[in-house]
């Protein structure tokens, strides 16, 4: 996806390149709010940069979007909006990345993802930052009647700093599975999740997966909250590989209907020694063998 | 033929792939092995028979070079380099393989990718007996007896082994599945020339794969080296482990 030319949305540094596909609109936000303007409600006042995606017909091809920074020391300020009318199956491919290890840059990026009744979006999104850059997203799911969002969060490689905010509204009937992957070194990473659960009958799992290797500083409040007849679940998983890794993780439970169900599993744990030995008795050497541990875990 | 099988036997006793001199290992202070012996040429199947805490899990445990065993004395040779202080991953990339009793679950870890990641050469898990969803499942995780055992079968088999430790692979099998797994340690290993040993409490096994010697190791020594696996077997079966060490046989001395 880095550098990819072909994506729906490219974005390099400020510049925009979007290719257009029959089924779907999309536009910067800056001229989507003048052309349309039922959806300011969904934006902060003006958007200086960001995208208008408006999905309105079965789309069969994934839809790509891509965020790079290219250039030392620039700053995005990005207000993103993504709508997906009723009964669509959509698959949406989305990276933010850097091209260098060094470039200082900052990505602020806020916005909303609407499923209307009985969509479902298969989302993922991976992140790979430079050293020294700074990120900041905010994101709101918009689950409606029935519909269903499978969203997988990846970063592979983490920034100086970076936050995270996701909540996921559902409403009835819907589903959300979130899957958030952090393989995590020399940052200050912190995440802020939560699934509400609106509707009767909807459900939320929301899993976590973060690595803690060299000077990696990883909070996590992670929360699922029930307001109807519904089924949540919590699964928050930390494995600190280095000795100045550290982990908090916060699992929250939040029951406001006694029909609600919410469970929650949470654990943080050192590579066993066993699997490690076990592993070299195949052949591959230290190194080798955490590797293939870390990826397991992140892939479980 | 049979002049060539005898012939071939003989020239296999030139090249030795195991050899364990006066191997005397501690945990904490108590000493486990004391001063074990055993040689195992190019091609020979050998048994290791011994009570519980004989000393069998310490062996396998030391060859396979976990630190966490301290050597108080002797050597371990494989194929004549001393590998006593070498590290686990380089004896198995000299050709030691080892197949565990309960090895452990690595989770996220698909055993097709462990397979992918390790293997020296390509085998057909289907054709060894892996039924294909086990490929497909984390290592180890909910496997039944039997699929752990196929797994370790398919691992050590992929390693290209010149001698593999089978550590009580016959433990927790029926008849059935102890055939099934044994006919696949002969076709795969014994038949194309690789060392193997087997180690066991019950012994059943070895019905299977007729060792061409057994050993009786018994509070950290061998005392028993013999050619007949079926009088050992049965000597043990009747009397127990303590009329080994009145055989005229034994192998280490008193």
């Amino acid at each position: 996806m880095k550098n990819a030319e072909n994506a729906n949305y490219t974005q390099m540094d400020h510049e925009v390149n979007i290719t257009k596909i029959k089924g779907m609109e999309i536009l910067p936000s800056n001229m989507a709010i003048k052309k349309y303007e039922w959806i300011r409600e969904y934006f902060k006042g003006e958007p200086k940069e960001g995208y208008f995606i408006w999905i309105k017909e079965q789309i069969n091809l994934p839809i790509t979007t891509c965020m790079n920074i290219a250039s030392e020391s620039v700053s995005q300020n990005l207000q993103n909006l993504i709508i997906i009318e009723k009964n669509l199956k959509i698959n949406l491919q989305g990276s933010c990345n850097s091209l260098k290890k060094d470039l200082c840059g900052r990505h602020i990026s806020s916005g909303k993802i609407i499923l209307k009744e009985n969509a479902v979006l298969e989302y993922n999104h991976i992140h790979a930052w430079g050293n020294e850059d700074i990120v900041d997203t905010n994101y709101e799911f918009i689950l409606e009647n029935g519909s269903k969002l499978n969203y997988d969060y990846k970063i592979n490689s983490t920034p100086k700093k970076i936050k995270l905010n996701t909540e996921v509204i559902c409403l009835e009937n819907s589903t959300a599975n979130i899957k958030i992957i952090g393989n995590c070194e020399n940052t200050d990473l912190e995440i802020n999740d939560n699934i509400i659960l609106k509707g009767k009958d909807s459900s939320g799992i929301l899993k976590l997966r973060l690595v803690g290797k060299e000077n990696a500083k990883i909070l996590s409040h992670s929360r699922i909250t029930t307001e109807a007849e519904c089924k949540g679940h919590l699964d928050c998983q930390g494995l600190p590989i280095h000795k100045t890794a550290e982990l908090i993780l916060i699992p929250e439970l939040v029951c406001r209907d006694n029909q609600s169900q919410i469970t929650h599993e949470a654990s943080i744990g050192k590579i066993s020694e066993e699997e490690l030995n076990y592993l070299k008795s195949r052949g591959l050497n230290e190194q080798e063998a955490i590797d293939l541990i870390v990826n397991g875990f992140l892939e479980d | 033929m049979i002049l060539f099988k005898e012939l071939t036997k003989k020239i296999r006793k030139y090249f030795m792939v195991l050899e364990i001199k006066d191997l005397k290992v501690k945990s904490g202070e108590k000493e486990i092995l004391k001063g074990m012996n055993l040689k195992i040429n190019s091609g020979e199947t050998h048994a290791l028979l011994g009570p519980n805490a004989s000393g069998k899990s310490t062996l396998v445990q030391v060859l396979a070079g976990n630190p966490r065993y301290e050597i108080a004395g002797g050597s371990i040779l494989f194929n004549g380099l001393d590998i006593t202080k070498l590290p686990t991953e380089e004896r198995i990339n000299l050709g030691l393989a080892i197949a565990w009793q309960n090895p452990p679950t690595i989770k996220g870890v698909k055993l097709s990718k462990l397979l992918d990641k390790i293997s020296k050469k390509k085998i057909e898990p289907e054709e060894l007996g892996a039924n294909p969803g086990v490929l497909d499942r984390s290592v180890n995780l909910n496997f039944s007896g039997g699929e752990k055992k196929i797994s370790e079968l398919l691992q050590v088999i992929s390693l290209n082994p010149k001698l593999v430790i089978f550590d009580e692979i016959d433990s927790g099998l029926d008849i059935n599945k102890l055939e099934k797994v044994s006919k696949i340690i002969k076709k795969e290993l014994i038949d194309k020339n690789v060392s193997v040993l087997v180690i066991t409490h019950s012994g059943e096994i070895l019905n299977f794969l007729k060792p061409e010697i057994i050993n009786v190791l018994v509070d950290g020594k061998i005392i028993c080296e013999e050619n007949n696996y079926k009088r050992v077997l049965k000597t043990i079966k009747k009397y127990g482990y303590e009329k080994c060490r009145e055989c005229e046989l034994h192998a280490d001395g008193p």
